[in-house]
This record gives structure tokens, sequence and C-alpha cells, in this order.
């Protein structure tokens, strides 16, 4: 009783600061009506964000996997090439990618499509990430299950799918939600490449109605929707998946 | 059990860990290697498993030659009881079992679940087989190890001091779990620390310290040791009084 008593004074303490920081950038009353007369614009953007993100966390996912499987290969330039585009990626802002991915790889590869330009790039970022995932959960299976499998006579197939994939699966679950989180929040930059997602909607109708403070309250609103969820979702699975080895 | 190791080395780094080693022992069912941490013994013991490759000599093992890199039909028939248990940590005592019989021995659930069934009956673990390894207490865990072991049958069972991680009472409880190996006329040889215990099972008995076998012979070399060294290491080690379990 006392936790959820302190939930919800921390929510109202964090509500208030809201409307006050919200308040004092309004001239004017809050108005939503201009945003009541895009809301099918506003609600295919979001849309458009839920889908982009899945999208690109399944690219994502293979994405990840190739550049794991790269860099364990017996062959160096595997190896190199996929350290060289995570060392790119991990050292260059996401927006800056976005642009140059839009305006020249793009036009390179003849991809007029806003959406899979935005899907690809964001894959290939958030795919960056994922490789480390992978690394570092299979590198957090114990020597001693690897010796168990080669002493019981597993094969290197068989250790891999009947040892190693299993454990990798349960261990790489919460850090994968946070990842589709990021890549929710990630979407978000790919309004620089005039990509029809949330952000970039919401911008339209600040630009045409000129209520920006209750642009940024929905636009908030509305990734939090997205986001809350995916963020519980991770906690849930830390506690449930937490098993020791 | 019949082994035969010839002018043996083996390197770590290359620090020679086992050196010029020779043995050769022939119908016997417990062999027992002794000495202190870092004497060799284990790794005697893994390299007979044909688990790790040595630099020079030769292992013979009921016939067996024993190579690292073509040891994989080898090693399906010797059992292996490690450390720490090494039980596979995402699946069930039960299916920890079955997996090695099913996808290494193609063994049919069906035909062999009676079989691991009285195994587990046997050990005192079948009210623990659905449950994980992190659910048992380190005793179970080392005694549902063994049974995984048995359950191969093996030609030969290797222990690799399986009482090092647990407190004197969980000793006790695997010791006594594995002097039931003994009384069902199982070959083994085990590397222990638990003098009285190898008094009480063991046909014969190895000392090592630095590589090297410095006594050898039946149990009565517990009993007066001729070299100073193992006069030295028993007099500073804890026996074991056999027992129930």
């Amino acid at each position: 009783m006392k936790k959820k008593l302190s939930f919800a004074a921390a929510i109202l303490i964090y509500i208030m600061f809201y409307i006050f920081i919200a308040m004092s950038a309004l001239e004017k009353n809050i108005d939503f009506s201009a945003y009541q007369s895009y809301y099918r614009v506003i609600l295919n953007g979001w849309f458009t964000t839920i889908a982009i993100s899945l999208v690109a966390l399944v690219m994502a996912i293979f994405v990840g996997l190739i550049l794991y499987l790269m860099r364990e290969s017996k062959f160096a330039v595997l190896y190199y090439i996929s350290e060289i585009h995570k060392t790119i990626i991990f050292g260059t802002p996401l927006v800056v990618i976005a642009i140059i991915a839009y305006y020249y790889i793009g036009d390179a590869f003849n991809v007029d499509s806003k959406f899979w330009v935005g899907a690809i790039t964001l894959a290939l970022y958030i795919g960056a990430y994922i490789a480390d995932i992978y690394k570092g959960a299979v590198e957090a299976i114990h020597i001693n299950q690897w010796q168990t499998a080669k002493m019981f006579g597993f094969t290197r197939y068989q250790t891999y799918r009947y040892v190693v994939f299993p454990q990798v699966i349960t261990g790489i679950l919460p850090p994968l939600a946070g990842q589709f989180t990021m890549t929710i929040k990630s979407s978000a930059l790919l309004a620089y490449m005039a990509t029809d997602e949330f952000l970039n909607t919401i911008k339209t109708v600040q630009s045409v109605s000129f209520r920006y403070p209750e642009g940024f309250i929905i636009v908030t609103i509305g990734y939090l929707i997205l986001t809350i969820p995916l963020i519980m979702l991770v906690r849930m699975l830390e506690k449930k998946l937490n098993y020791k080895v | 059990m019949k082994l035969k190791i010839s002018n043996l080395k083996k390197c770590y780094d290359q620090k020679g860990v086992i050196e010029n080693l020779s043995l050769e022992v022939e119908d016997i069912q417990v062999l027992s290697l002794i000495g202190a941490s870092g004497s060799g013994k284990s790794t005697l013991l893994r390299l007979i498993a044909g688990l790790e490759s040595f630099e020079a000599g030769s292992i013979e093992v009921n016939g067996h030659n024993v190579v690292e890199s073509e040891a994989v039909e080898y090693r399906k028939k010797v059992g292996f009881v490690f450390q720490d248990h090494n039980l596979f940590s995402h699946l069930s005592i039960y299916e920890n079992i079955m997996l090695v019989l099913e996808k290494v021995h193609h063994r049919n659930r069906t035909e062999v679940e009676p079989e691991v069934k009285k195994l587990l009956e046997q050990f005192g673990l079948m009210e623990h087989a659905e449950k994980l390894p992190h659910q048992i207490s380190g005793g179970q865990s080392q005694r549902a190890s063994i049974v995984r072991a048995l359950s191969i049958r093996p030609e030969l069972i290797l222990l690799d001091e399986p009482t090092s991680s647990l407190d004197p009472i969980l000793t006790h409880e695997v010791l006594s779990a594995v002097k039931l190996l003994a009384e069902d006329s199982i070959d083994f040889i085990i590397v222990t620390h638990e003098i009285g215990f190898a008094k009480s099972v063991a046909d014969y008995i190895v000392f090592m310290e630095e590589g090297k076998i410095i006594e050898q012979g039946d149990r009565n070399i517990l009993e007066s040791p001729k070299s100073p060294e193992l006069k030295r290491f028993l007099s500073k080690v804890l026996t074991f009084d056999g027992g129930q379990m």
C-alpha cells in the first residue's frame, strides 16, 4: 500500500511539473482543436512509426545475426567488414546516417520509398547494437556448458541447437525488447528524411496551426503509450528469466 | 578397466603441467587420483577423457587410443562428472538426461524412460526430476550429474573432484552416491581430496605432485606411505568415514 501511494505521489509530482512547463510555454489557452481536425493524419503517422519500428526491428534481428556471424567467421575480411560497420554506426549520430541514407544511398540504389529507406537505415543502425547483444549472450554461456556438450559427444550443430541457442534466446529477450524501445524512439529521427512518421506529422500540423506546445504534448504521450509497455515488458522479462547458471 | 599412459606431456602457455607421466594399470575397478590443488590430477583426468590435446606421449583406455581431435566416439562411451555438476541450466534434471540419450545416443524416449526413472529413484532424485538445476541443492545437482553420466551406460565414468564446491553435509551426500557406483561394479576414475573416501572405495591410488606421479599402489599406500611428499600430504588432509546417503 505504502509503495502504491509513493508511486501515485511520484506520478502526481511529475505531472504537475509537466503542466507547469506546458502552461509557461502556452501563450494562449490550451487548444487541441487543430489536432482534432488532423487526427487521421496524426494517427496514420503514429501507425507508420509502429510499422517502421516493427519492420526495422525484424530486419535488425537478422542484420545483427549476420554481423555477429561475420565477426565469428574464419574469414578475416568478414570479421573486419562487421567491425568497421559497427564502428561507423557506434560513432555516428543516427540523424546524420538518416540524412546520408535518404539523400545519397537511397538514390544510389534507386530506392524511392521513404518508408523502406527509413526502415533499412534503422535496421542497419539497430542491427549493429543487436550484433553485440548476440555476442554478449553467447559469451555469457558458461564454458562448462560447451565442455559438457563436447564430453557427451554433441556435434557442433547439436551444441548450438540444443545447448547454446535456447540459453541465448532467454538471454537476449530483455535487451531485445529494450532495443525495440530504442527503435521506436530512434524512428523519430527519420522525420529528418521527411518520412511521414509520427513526429513528422505532428510537426506538419504544428507548422499550419502554430499550436506548438500542444503538439509536443501529443507527441510525448504518443511515444510513451508505445514505450511504457515495452519498458515494463523488459523489467518483467529480466525478473522472470533471471536464473543462475 | 585397462589404462596405459606413456610419457605424457601437457603444457598450458608453454608451461608443463604434466611432465613425462607414465601409468599402467589393469583389472581394477576404481582408480583414485589424489594430490594437492595444482598437482595436475584434474588435467590428467581431462586428458584421459579426450577433452584436451597433449604435446607428447599416448593414452590408451580399454583399447581406445585417446586423441582429442578423434575422440568423439570414444567420449560417447565415457561418462564424466565435472567439479561444478555442469548440468544444462535451461533444462530440468530429467531433460538433462534425456537430451543426451535422445540426441547423441539416438535412444527412444519411451524405451529409456523406465531406465532413467530407476536411476533417478536409486539416487534419490525422483521428486526433483522436473526441477531446473538452480532449483535444487549442490549435492542434488552433483547426484543428477552422476545419473546423467550413468544413463549412457558408459564403459567408464570419470569424476573430477565432484565434492570440491560442496559443504561437508553435501559432500557426504555425494560421496555416498559415488559409493553406489562402486557397489554396482562400475569402473570409474575419481579425482578427490577425500582421502578417507579414496581409502574406502579405490582399488588403486595414484598420488600426484607438480604434474608427476610420486607414489602409486593399492589403498595400503595411504596407510603406510613411502614418499615424504605423500606423508606430508596425508598429514594435512581431512578424512571421510564412509556412511549412508
